[in-house]
C-alpha cells in the first residue's frame, strides 16, 4: 500500500519531472565518512552477514572503502555469542563482509543483538526475528503491456502470487525477486515492502513487479521485518525516490535505524521463506 | 478582556449620545454600465477632511453633523463623482460611477481624488488590478489571480507552475482563501499549474498580509479575498475566451431589471480532447463553474447566494484515476437595521475532496477522503459618526474532517477495508473593531476577536507511553468521547490594532499590529501543498498556531496620486508553527500525533513598492528583502534552518502600454533568490543501493529564477460600431528561454535513455525546469 504514495510522487513527479531536465554539478559541502553497518540475521543457512563499510563523496565512483579490521559480535536472547570473522575465504568481493564462525541460523522468536568495534567506536543493534508468511503457490502469465513495451527485451511475463495474509497480528514483509538466481529490481532504486494494514486475508494474484522471459527462473523471497525494520527499508524508499529538496514530496532525511551511535543502515533480523518457478512459453 | 470590553462599550455609548444629532448619509456604489456593486470605493468629505470606504457589498454609511457637503467618491478606473447636497435629515443615496474613457492623452483629472493608499488605516492589504492584468502575458494565456498575487510585494512561490503562495514568511497552508467568503482548501487546477479562479467572472480580490482586520480570522499569514461579479442588472451580456489550454463563457443579465440578476459561468479545460483524438487512453482535464443570483429588494434588504464547483480529473490508461475538487456555496442577506447599522448575515458552505483509484483484479482499492466546512456569520457596521465607524460580529464554524476510507474496489481485491476516524471541530468566533478619526492627521483601527475552538467527539484518542515515539508507537490507553463531547478546547484573545498618521498632504506613516491564531493544520511535509494533502484541528495533541506581526509602513502618492508607493517593514512571530518529524509517516498513520512537532518560526523583511494607476503606462514595481527561519524539536536535528520558501530577494515589475486603441502592449518580469533545497552531502552503500548522506534540512540553494514574459492585445477597430466585440492576446512566457530552475534530485548516473551507465555507484545530480519559451494565443469576445 506504500505503493499508493508512491504512485502519486511517481504522478506528481512525472508531471513536474516532465518538463526538462538536465544533469548539473553541484557544488556540494563535505562531510566526514561515516561508518555504514549492513547486517543481515535470517534462519536460512548462509544468509548471515555484517558488512561494513564508510561513506564516500556524492561524486566519487566504485566501491565505497572497506572496514576490515572490525569486531562483530552477535549475541542472542539466551545469551550465546556468535563471532563473525572478516571474510575468511579471502574472497576479493567480500572485502569489508564479515560471516560467522562458525556458521549458524537464527530462530524465529529470539532477539539478537550486533556488537561492532571500528577502533575505539562501538557500535549496537538488536532485532527480533518474527514469523514470515508462507506464500502458497506461484503461476506466471503474459503482461500484455509489457509485452508491446517491453523494458527488457523477450522479457514479458509476470508472476503470480498467492498467499494467505494473517489478520489478527501486525506483520511487515520485504520482498526480492531473483530472475535466474539474481536479484533483480524493475527500477534501481525500487524497494518493495509491506505493511499488512492494508492486506486482506486472501492475496490471489498479485503480480511481480519485474518480468521474466521462457525459460527464466522466478524466485521470490519473503522476509518478515520487525516494526523499525519497516521503517528503515520505508526511510530508506522515500530517501532513494525523493523528488529533490521536498517539493511536492517530504523533505528528504536520514533514514531510521536500530543502529547506535549514528552509524548509517540497519541490523535486519528476518524469518525467510522463498518460492520459485521457472516459466514456459 | 472583560475591562476591555467595558470600556469599549462605554466609549461607544457615548459615541452614541453624542451622535443624535448627526444625520447620516448612505447608500450602495455601483458601475454605472452594469450595475456591479464596487468594494473600496473611497467616500470623502473635504470640508471635514473625514472619509471612508465601501464594505465588501459595495455599501458606505457616513454620520455627519447637520449642514451642506460636498462628497466625493473616488476608485481607481473610474472618474471620480462628486456629491453635493443639504445634509438635514438621513438621506439615502446611491451612487453610479462611471469607467474613465478609454483616452490617449494622460488622463487630466480635476476633481481631487481620494488617496486611499495613503488616507486608509488599513495597511499590508495590495489588491490585484484585474483590467492590468488582462493586459499581461500569463502561462497558456489563462489570466491567473494568484500567479499575481505571487507577484505581490511580500509574497513569493515556491517556483513556477504552482498556486502555493507564501506571505511574509508564513507557509502555504496559512493563508485563507476566500470566494465569496467561502474558503477553497486547495485552489489549485493541475497540480497547480493554474488556480481555481476563472478571472472572468472575479470583481475584486485583495491580499491581507498585515493588520488583518478583526473579522477575519483562522489563518496566521493571509487572506485573500475573492468576490465575483453580482452579473450585470442592466443588460444581457455573454462574454468568453478560447485559449491555449481552457476555453471559457460566461451569460449575465437582469432578471428584474436593476433589481435582481444573475451570472453564469463555466471554464473548462480541452487538452483530453486532443489526447483521446490521438488515441490516447489518458485523461486529464479541470473544469470550474461560478453561479450567482441576487435580489436586491430595496437598499433595505438584499439576497445574495453564490455558488463555485471545481474538479480536476486525471485518469490514465483506463486503470488509474485520480480526482479532486472544491465546492461552495454562500447565502448572503444585506439588511439594513437603520441608516446608521448595515448587516451582513451569511451561511457559508464549502467541500474538498480528493479520490484515488486503481482499478485491477488484484491490486485494485479505492481511497476517498474530504473536509467540510459549515458557518454562520453575522458581521455588523455601525456608522457613529464621520470620526467612528464600528464594526462586530459572530462567526460560528463546523468542520468535520474525514481523512481517509480506503477499500477494495472488486471481488478479488488483496485490499481490505479501512477506515480513519473523521474528526470535528466548532469554532465560535466573536470580534469587535472601531475605526477612530482622531484628527485630521491621526487614525485608529482597533478591535479584538476572541477564538474558542473545540475538538469533538465522537472519537478516541490513543494515549502513549512517549506521545513522540514515532517507531514504536505503543499506545498505552484510548480515550472515548461521545458525540459533541470536548475532546480539547482552545480558547485565544487576538487583539489587532493599526494607527495612521497623515503628517503631510499625500504622506503617511501607518503601524499595525496583529495576533491571528489557526486551528486548522495541514498534514503535509513538503513545500507545495498536493491535493492529496488532508487537514487536522487542533485536537489532543495538537496545539492552535499564533502568529504575532508588527508592520510600520511609509505610504506616498505622487503626481496627484498617479503614483502610488508604498514601503513597510514586518517582524512576524510564529508560536507553535505546525512541522512534522524528520521521516514523518503522514499517509493514512492512525498514530498520526506520534509525527506531530510544533516549534517557532520568525519572519522579518522590508517591502517596496511603486504602482503606478493611470494614464497610457500602468504597472508595478515590487522588491522584497526577507528571512524567514524555523526552529523545531527533533526536526533538523532542533537547530535553526531556512524555511522551505525563504527567498532572499523577490523582484517583480508589471507593465501594461495603451499605444492606440488598437494595441497594448504587457510585459512581466521577475527575479528571485533560489529556493533552498535539502541534498546529500555525500553517499553511502546499502545492498545495490546508494542513499544519499542529508546532514541538514535545506542547506543547499536552487539557482535563482528570473523570467521575463511579453504580450499584445489586439482589439480591433471595427468593434466599435458593432454588438460583437473580440480581442486577440498573443503572448510569449519566458521570452529568453531561461531553464528556471524547479527542482534538483540525484539519481544513479545514467544516459538519456534511462541506462545505467558507469560503474552503478556513481551518481548525479539533475536540474528540473519546467516552461522553455512558450508563444500563446488567446481570443476573447463580448457580446
Amino acid at each position: 500500500m506504500k505503493s499508493i504514495t508512491y504512485i502519486l510522487s511517481a504522478i506528481i513527479g512525472a508531471a513536474a519531472l516532465s518538463g526538462c531536465q538536465e544533469t548539473v554539478q553541484l557544488d556540494l559541502k563535505q562531510t566526514p565518512p561515516k561508518v555504514v553497518i549492513e547486517g543481515q540475521v535470517t534462519n536460512h543457512p548462509g544468509y548471515q552477514s555484517v558488512k561494513i563499510s564508510r561513506s564516500v563523496d556524492f561524486y566519487s565512483s566504485g566501491q565505497s572503502p572497506r572496514i576490515t579490521n572490525a569486531t562483530v559480535i552477535v549475541t542472542d536472547s539466551d545469551g550465546n555469542e556468535i563471532e563473525f570473522v572478516h571474510n575468511p575465504n579471502n574472497h576479493p568481493d567480500s572485502a569489508g563482509v564479515y560471516i560467522p564462525s562458525p556458521s549458524f541460523v537464527g530462530e524465529i522468536g529470539k532477539t539478537y543483538s550486533l556488537r561492532v568495534s571500528v577502533g575505539s567506536e562501538i557500535f549496537e543493534a538488536s532485532d527480533k526475528m518474527v514469523s514470515v508468511i508462507d506464500m502458497d503457490s506461484l503461476k506466471y502469465r503474459i503482461n500484455e503491456d509489457e509485452r508491446e513495451d517491453p523494458k527488457t527485451d523477450g522479457k514479458f511475463y509476470e508472476l503470480l502470487m498467492y498467499a494467505k495474509e494473517p489478520q489478527n497480528e501486525s506483520n511487515f514483509y520485504l520482498f526480492k525477486f531473483y530472475r535466474n538466481d539474481s536479484l533483480t529490481t524493475y527500477g534501481d532504486t525500487d524497494i518493495y515492502y509491506s505493511d499488512d494494514k492494508y492486506l486482506a486475508e486472501n492475496i490471489d494474484g498479485v503480480t511481480s513487479p519485474i518480468y521474466y522471459a521462457p525459460q527464466d527462473k522466478g524466485k521470490v523471497e519473503m522476509y518478515s521485518l520487525s516494526r523499525v525494520g519497516y521503517v528503515f527499508f520505508n526511510d530508506l524508499s522515500t530517501l532513494l525516490n525523493n523528488d529533490g529538496g521536498g517539493m511536492f514530496g517530504p523533505i528528504p532525511s536520514t533514514p531510521r535505524t536500530n543502529l547506535t551511535n549514528g552509524a548509517l543502515g540497519f541490523f535486519q533480523v528476518s524469518a525467510v521463506n522463498s518460492i520459485e518457478i521457472t516459466v514456459e512459453e | 478582556m472583560i475591562r476591555f470590553l467595558t470600556v469599549l462599550t462605554f466609549v461607544l455609548l457615548s459615541f452614541t449620545a453624542r451622535s443624535q444629532q448627526k444625520v447620516t448619509i448612505n447608500g450602495y456604489v455601483k458601475d454605472a454600465a452594469n450595475g456591479e456593486e464596487l468594494i473600496g470605493v473611497g467616500v470623502y468629505i473635504p470640508q471635514l477632511k473625514a472619509g471612508t470606504v465601501t464594505n465588501a457589498y459595495g455599501f458606505y454609511a457616513i454620520t455627519v453633523p447637520p449642514g451642506s457637503y460636498e462628497i466625493v467618491f473616488s476608485y481607481m478606473g473610474y472618474t471620480p463623482y462628486t456629491y453635493k447636497g443639504e445634509l438635514t435629515t438621513n438621506v439615502s443615496q446611491n451612487i453610479e460611477m462611471e469607467t474613465e474613457a478609454k483616452v490617449i492623452q494622460e488622463v487630466v483629472v480635476t476633481e481631487k481624488r481620494v488617496d486611499e493608499n495613503v488616507f486608509d488605516v488599513q495597511m499590508s492589504r495590495n489588491t490585484v488590478d484585474l483590467a492590468r492584468i488582462k493586459k499581461l502575458p500569463a502561462l497558456f494565456g489563462e489570466v491567473d489571480i494568484i500567479k499575481n498575487v505571487q507577484m505581490l510585494p511580500g509574497v513569493v512561490s515556491a517556483g513556477e507552475g504552482t498556486s502555493a503562495f507564501f506571505v511574509r514568511g508564513g507557509s502555504a497552508d496559512q493563508n485563507l482563501i476566500l470566494i465569496d467568503e467561502a474558503p477553497v482548501y486547495d485552489p489549485s487546477h493541475l497540480f497547480g499549474l493554474f488556480s481555481v479562479f476563472n478571472a472572468d467572472v472575479i470583481k475584486d480580490s485583495d491580499l491581507y498580509k498585515g493588520g488583518i482586520p478583526p473579522r477575519f480570522g483562522g489563518r496566521l499569514s493571509s487572506i485573500l479575498d475573492v468576490r465575483t461579479k453580482d452579473g450585470n442588472n442592466k443588460n444581457f451580456g455573454v462574454t468568453g475566451g478560447i485559449g491555449t489550454l481552457a476555453t471559457r463563457v460566461a451569460v449575465e443579465g437582469p432578471l428584474k431589471k436593476e433589481k435582481s440578476s444573475f451570472i453564469l459561468s463555466g471554464r473548462r479545460s480541452y487538452a483530453d480532447i486532443f489526447l483521446k483524438a490521438s488515441g490516447e487512453e489518458t485523461d486529464i482535464y479541470f473544469y470550474d463553474i461560478n453561479a450567482k443570483v441576487n435580489w436586491r429588494q430595496s437598499n433595505k434588504n438584499r439576497f445574495f447566494v453564490a455558488a463555485y464547483a471545481g474538479r480536476d480529473v486525471l485518469k490514465l490508461d483506463d486503470q488509474f484515476g485520480f480526482g479532486w475538487g472544491n465546492m461552495t456555496a454562500t447565502f448572503r442577506w444585506n439588511h439594513l437595521f437603520n441608516d446608521k447599522l448595515f448587516s451582513n448575515i451569511s451561511v457559508i458552505g464549502s467541500n474538498f475532496d480528493y479520490k484515488l483509484e486503481i482499478e485491477d483484479e488484484v491490486q485494485g482499492f479505492k481511497w476517498t477522503s474530504n473536509l467540510q466546512e459549515l458557518s454562520m456569520k453575522a458581521d455588523l457596521s455601525y456608522a457613529i459618526s464621520a470620526n467612528n465607524e464600528l464594526s462586530f460580529g459572530y462567526h460560528l464554524t463546523g468542520r468535520r474532517f474525514s481523512p481517509g476510507e480506503i477499500g477494495p474496489n472488486t471481488e478479488g481485491s488483496m485490499f481490505t477495508e479501512l477506515k480513519q476516524q473523521h474528526m470535528y471541530a466548532l469554532d465560535h468566533a466573536l470580534y469587535i473593531g472601531n475605526q477612530q478619526r482622531v484628527n485630521d492627521q491621526l487614525s485608529f483601527d482597533y478591535g479584538v476577536r476572541l477564538s474558542i475552538f473545540q475538538n469533538m467527539g465522537k472519537g478516541y484518542v490513543y494515549k502513549y507511553e512517549d506521545p513522540q515515539d514515532p517507531i514504536g508507537k505503543n499506545r498505552t490507553d484510548t480515550l472515548h468521547y461521545d458525540g459533541w463531547e470536548t475532546i480539547k478546547s482552545y480558547v485565544n484573545l487576538e487583539p489587532r490594532v493599526g494607527i495612521r498618521y497623515m503628517f503631510k498632504e499625500g504622506q503617511s506613516l501607518k503601524l499595525s499590529y496583529n495576533r491571528m491564531v489557526q486551528n486548522t493544520h495541514l498534514v503535509s511535509a513538503s513545500t507545495v501543498p498536493v491535493p492529496f494533502n488532508t487537514w487536522n484541528p487542533s485536537n489532543y495533541y495538537l496545539k492552535p498556531q499564533i502568529a504575532d506581526q508588527f508592520a510600520v509602513g511609509y505610504f506616498r502618492n505622487f503626481k496627484d496620486n498617479m503614483f502610488e508607493a508604498s514601503t513597510e517593514v514586518f517582524y512576524k512571530d510564529i508560536n507553535n508553527v505546525t512541522d512534522f518529524a524528520d521521516n514523518a509517516d503522514l499517509f493514512f498513520n492512525e498514530d498520526l500525533s506520534t509525527e506531530y512537532r510544533q516549534g517557532d518560526s520568525w519572519a522579518y523583511g522590508a517591502e517596496f513598492m511603486v504602482n503606478k494607476t493611470s494614464g497610457r503606462l500602468t504597472g508595478m514595481v515590487s522588491y522584497t528583502l526577507s528571512k524567514v527561519e524555523r526552529k523545531i524539536p527533533e526536526v533538523n536535528g532542533g537547530k535553526t534552518f531556512d524555511a522551505n520558501y525563504d527567498r532572499r530577494n523577490s523582484l517583480n515589475i508589471q507593465a501594461a502600454y495603451d499605444l492606440n486603441p488598437k494595441w497594448t502592449f504587457g510585459a512581466s518580469f521577475t527575479y528571485n533568490t533560489g529556493r533552498p533545497i535539502t541534498l546529500g552531502s555525500g553517499k553511502w552503500e546499502y545492498g545495490q543501493y546508494n542513499p544519499d548522506i542529508i546532514t541538514e534540512r535545506n542547506g543547499y540553494r536552487l539557482p535563482d529564477f528570473h523570467r521575463l514574459d511579453l504580450s499584445a492585445t489586439l482589439t480591433p477597430k471595427k468593434n466599435a460600431n458593432r454588438r460583437w466585440k473580440g480581442q486577440w492576446i498573443f503572448a510569449i512566457y519566458n521570452v529568453y528561454n531561461r531553464k528556471n530552475p524547479f527542482t534538483i534530485y540525484t539519481r544513479t548516473k545514467q544516459d538519456d535513455d534511462g541506462n545505467i551507465i558507469g560503474d552503478g555507484r556513481q551518481k548525479e545530480a539533475r536540474l528540473v525546469y519546467l516552461f522553455p519559451i512558450l508563444p500563446s494565443v488567446t481570443y476573447n469576445f463580448k457580446f
